[in-house]
């Protein structure tokens, strides 16, 4: 059914729309795709697809970026890192919880 | 705004956490431990992000020999003095500028005029993330910050509002935290775009109360489930009984079965933590058989008669 597709897509972002959200360059983009920095869905047609949450992934890029003057296949790392962080705090969190 | 020079400033080096005599090398590696320390996609604080900014505009000023100089010689205000003012002259003026304005920044621009000749401190101190690491950026979305919201039983039973004060960028804010009924340890109560601050107009990030339920002398909670202790005397637990149970919607009756030991749960159905989507959870009344610590001649006289009439041996196996 092509609907079902046209309803993702609706809240998928091209590579132009995700550029102007997020005050990027295209090239930029694509390039973060390629470093695998950012996700992003290939259609048929090779067009990239971003989801809504990709836009918040590409701030913490530009903060990372602008405050250690990180290159990008750093900050693939250092994001890398602290999402592994954030899913060993929370769980730390909920083995400390007192209580039961 | 952004980057705006604020009412008091701390002074560069203490910022830093240095002496005035720091070398250059001391001033870069205290920067980047700190700002290692506060960047906002490190640190979720929400007061990391001003720490942030300060930590670069400090480290803007003194990295540079030869704006560290001019910072030594005028202070914090050094960016209104033209080139070419000969620091002590400069000592002079400020001195009886001082005395006849009275004390406090801002004063100084008497001496000298009031024009900057056109300078604009916000380009100066850059966007967010201040001086040269804001510059050529373009417009940087604010980071999401997260703050722990530590709430009683009974807050997160009813729900209602909390007023919660943050340092931020413009000194403390206020914000009325609505906590809905039924939160649970480790949910997030999201505030939009209260978080870190986007500059150049990029949006702000959000910001998450992560709620922590205290400990609370009765309840014990597990995500929605409440138990609580339920002493029994010996002879309530054999006979069984009706007792009252304190929830947080007041007392209830319980009604504990003939022959109920040590361990057993009494379950209230649905009296737990309500579920704002949903079937709330339950609270469970844990017996514990409680003995008097002394006993009358007659109780005595009456367990001494139940222990050679009784049959009962509880370690059989």
């Amino acid at each position: 059914m092509g609907y079902a597709l046209v309803l993702v897509r609706s809240a998928s972002l091209n590579l132009e729309a995700f550029a102007r959200a997020t005050g990027t360059h295209p090239d930029l983009v694509r390039r973060l795709v390629a470093l695998d920095i950012l996700d992003a869905d290939r259609d048929a047609g090779g067009e990239l697809w971003f989801a809504p949450s990709q836009v918040v992934v590409m701030g913490r890029v530009q903060r990372l970026r602008a405050g250690f003057g990180l290159n990008y296949a750093a900050v693939g790392l250092v994001t890398d890192l602290l999402d592994r962080i954030a899913v060993l705090e929370a769980t730390l969190r909920e083995a400390e919880r007192p209580g039961r | 705004m952004p980057g705006g020079p604020r009412a008091a400033r701390r002074d560069f080096y203490e910022i830093l956490g240095v002496p005035r005599t720091a070398t250059q090398d001391e001033i870069q590696q205290a920067y980047r431990k700190l700002a290692r320390q506060h960047h906002p996609d490190v640190n979720k604080d929400p007061g990391a992000e001003d720490r942030f900014k300060e930590v670069s505009e400090a480290y803007d000023v003194l990295s540079d020999p030869q704006t560290r100089r001019r910072y030594d010689a005028f202070g914090p205000d050094f960016r209104q003095v033209p080139e070419d003012v000969d620091p002590e002259a400069f000592r002079r003026s400020r001195a009886g500028a001082g005395t006849a304005g009275g004390a406090g920044g801002g004063g100084f621009g008497t001496g000298f005029g009031g024009d900057l000749g056109g300078i604009d401190i916000e380009d100066l101190l850059g966007g967010i993330f201040g001086g040269r690491a804001g510059r050529g950026f373009g417009p940087i979305p604010g980071a999401d910050q997260e703050a722990e919201l530590e709430l009683t039983v009974e807050e997160a039973f009813q729900g209602g509002h909390r007023s919660v004060t943050l340092e931020g960028p413009d000194g403390r804010r206020t914000l009325d935290v609505r906590i809905p009924a039924g939160v649970t340890n480790g949910q997030r109560i999201r505030l939009a775009g209260q978080g870190g601050r986007g500059s150049e107009g990029a949006p702000n990030g959000d910001l998450y109360f992560v709620a922590r339920i205290a400990p609370h002398p009765r309840y014990r909670v597990d995500g929605r489930d409440l138990y609580v202790d339920l002493p029994l005397a010996p002879w309530e637990a054999a006979l069984g009984t009706s007792v009252g149970v304190e929830t947080p919607r007041g007392e209830m009756k319980v009604k504990v079965p003939p022959g109920t030991s040590t361990g057993k749960r009494l379950r209230l159905r649905h009296h737990g933590l309500p579920h704002p989507r949903g079937s709330a959870g339950h609270l469970y009344a844990e017996v514990r058989i409680v003995v008097p610590a002394k006993v009358t001649d007659e109780e005595r006289r009456l367990f001494e008669q139940l222990a050679e009439v009784s049959t009962f041996d509880p370690r059989r196996r």
